[in-house]
């Protein structure tokens, strides 16, 4: 399958932290997740693939088309759909008023046409009701959608979400999942997040970041299989597990390299997850 | 379109006019423009007569399409007083749209300059023998230049993230906000020079001086980033006048002289130039912005 967006060797370094090293990846059409913990580098990979920072080192395309040069930069801009980690409203502003905003920004300048546009991604995202609602009166699940509204228009052949799920409670998330799942049939999704659920119930492929590089590339089943037998149970925090935490029946659950006689359990996303981040890089991505 | 006379499409509320044939094929092909669309939109809304009309001159594929922009007409919520204002003044809708998402534009920015300009011109008012305002001459250049300053950027924009990777070239979108807030800015400070009739000419010896200023700091702003490339230029413009202070015994400061105007026209032409040849870095963000201190690598 062609790739939608193939980088090689993206560096980036903010003073003297780096944010990126040497990450190489190719994205094919569906949903993505990209799994890692706080400063992994991925919003800072999110958004040099979203052209919003230049990276220091390394080279990508997204559906053939070069940021490296400023017709490039603006056809990639043509065909990308972006979610920010906090995306800004204006407040003030309708919920129609803002993805209409966003729509002329992506050049749509005819006004029926954008106005149908708008009209079609609110009832995407089920917020056809409260069009004509202040942004500052719509809930925090409701604003988010909005945001995805807004990332939709123009039907984007990549699409790029930085967390979409944070702050959300389990039914908004949900329904939020759903939208992503809908959204990700026939365009490039790549969804950063904290939840291993996004990626359990969205994604057919999921990377791993830490320390600003990749440390795993592969299915969810595979990640997830990175921690099989090495999973145990344990009635006291074992030091020496990679990651141990109580359970809410009050044992421990922990991950990495079991002692003998350990009472092995079954092996999840999550396991597969904390296993990777405290070792070696399983692969490096595909160049 | 024309007045009532087409007895043979009468309606219960009746608007006066309808839509002749040729603008209901135009229509429902796609072709008619604004603002005879909105008005055909808005009429075909209240006009029974007028719909039973455009389905006999539309084949059903055209009528579908038809029906589905004006769906999409129902569906926009009225724009706001602003944008409104905006569109009443003929600037385009999408023009319009970005502008009233400009930050100064603001209604209590616009209160707070004006509460300040007011300020100047009565202390400026009260020095009744003052040859020269040099308050509000001094004050009035860094209004344009701050209100360019937050109109664009990352501090004050919040939808700047979203802005900064849409195909819309980033120097197009910041003129466009630059023309606005440089009109209304230079309004604001010409009606405030009408408040000191007693000084003639010399009283608009600011409008150069805050087109150089605004056009340096703009210059400067990829380089130096949207706080401080203004706030340089504000303070090297406060500084300038200090030091044309303490050499002069005169009541006008240099940069307000007929000499002092030729210099400061001069830097905005060379700012004007500079700021072109940079225009192509407004498409990208300040790394400042995303750095690590954010804490969201």
């Amino acid at each position: 399958m062609f790739p939608t967006v193939s980088a090689s060797g993206l560096t980036l370094r903010y003073g003297g932290t780096p944010a990126l090293d040497d990450v190489s990846l190719r994205l094919e059409e569906g949903v993505t997740g990209l799994l890692g913990p706080n400063g992994a580098g991925k919003t800072t990979l999110l958004r040099v693939l979203a052209t919003a920072v230049p990276a220091d080192r390394g080279v990508f395309t997204v559906l053939g088309h070069d940021p490296g040069t400023a017709a490039g930069r603006q056809n990639l801009r043509r065909e990308l759909g972006y979610l920010p980690q906090t995306p800004g409203f204006h407040p003030d502003f309708t919920a129609f008023a803002f993805v209409d905003y966003v729509a002329i920004l992506k050049e749509m300048t005819d006004r029926s046409a954008r106005h149908r546009e708008v009209s079609r991604v609110l009832q995407a995202v089920g917020l056809s009701d409260v069009r004509g609602k202040r942004i500052k009166r719509l809930s925090g699940g409701m604003r988010q959608r909005v945001a995805l509204a807004a990332a939709l228009v123009g039907d984007p052949g990549f699409l790029v979400l930085d967390e979409p799920t944070v702050g959300l409670d389990p039914q908004q998330r949900m329904r939020f999942r759903e939208l992503v799942a809908e959204a990700g049939e026939g365009r490039t999704v790549l969804l950063s997040t904290h939840q291993t659920e996004d990626v359990a119930m969205l994604c057919r492929r999921v990377i791993v970041m830490s320390s600003g590089r990749i440390r795993f590339d592969g299915t969810p089943a595979e990640l997830t299989a990175r921690a099989a037998g090495r999973v145990w149970s344990s009635a006291e925090r074992d030091p020496g597990a990679r990651a141990g935490w109580r359970t809410g029946l009050g044992s421990f659950r922990n991950v990495g390299d079991p002692p003998e006689g350990a009472e092995l359990l079954e092996p999840t996303l999550e396991d597969g997850y904390l296993f990777t981040l405290d070792g070696e890089p399983v692969r490096e991505a595909a160049a | 379109m024309r007045a009532h006379e087409n007895h043979d499409r009468p309606d219960a509320r009746d608007t006066g006019w309808h839509v002749d044939d040729e603008d209901l094929r135009a229509y429902v092909q796609g072709e008619l423009t604004a603002p005879r669309l909105w008005s055909v939109d808005t009429h075909l809304v209240a006009c029974d007569g007028c719909r039973r009309a455009l389905a006999e001159v539309s084949d059903p594929v055209a009528l579908d399409m038809g029906w589905a922009r004006l769906d999409a007409e129902l569906d926009a919520p009225r724009p706001g007083r602003v944008e409104s204002l905006l569109l009443w003044i003929g600037v385009a809708d999408h023009t319009a749209r970005l502008l009233a998402a400009t930050p100064v534009l603001r209604r209590a920015w616009l209160v707070a300059v004006s509460a300040v300009l007011l300020l100047t011109v009565a202390a400026s008012s009260s020095l009744r023998d003052a040859a020269s305002p040099t308050l509000f001459l001094a004050l009035a250049p860094l209004l344009p230049l701050a209100g360019v300053a937050v109109s664009y950027g990352p501090a004050l924009d919040p939808t700047y993230e979203m802005t900064v990777v849409s195909p819309v070239h980033g120097f197009r979108l910041l003129m466009i906000r630059t023309v606005a807030v440089l009109v209304l800015a230079l309004g604001v400070n010409g009606l405030a020079t009408l408040a000191l009739p007693g000084y003639g000419l010399r009283a608009l010896a600011w409008l150069l001086p805050a087109l150089a200023l605004t056009a340096t700091g703009l210059a400067l702003t990829p380089r130096l980033g949207p706080v401080l490339a203004p706030a340089l230029v504000g303070g090297a413009w406060v500084g300038t006048l200090a030091v044309a202070r303490a050499t002069t015994d005169e009541a006008t400061l240099l940069p307000f002289t007929p000499a002092g105007q030729v210099i400061t026209a001069a830097v905005a032409v060379l700012a004007a130039v500079l700021l072109y040849h940079v225009r192509d870095r407004f498409d990208l963000t300040a790394r400042a912005r995303f750095g690590a201190a954010d804490g969201v690598l």
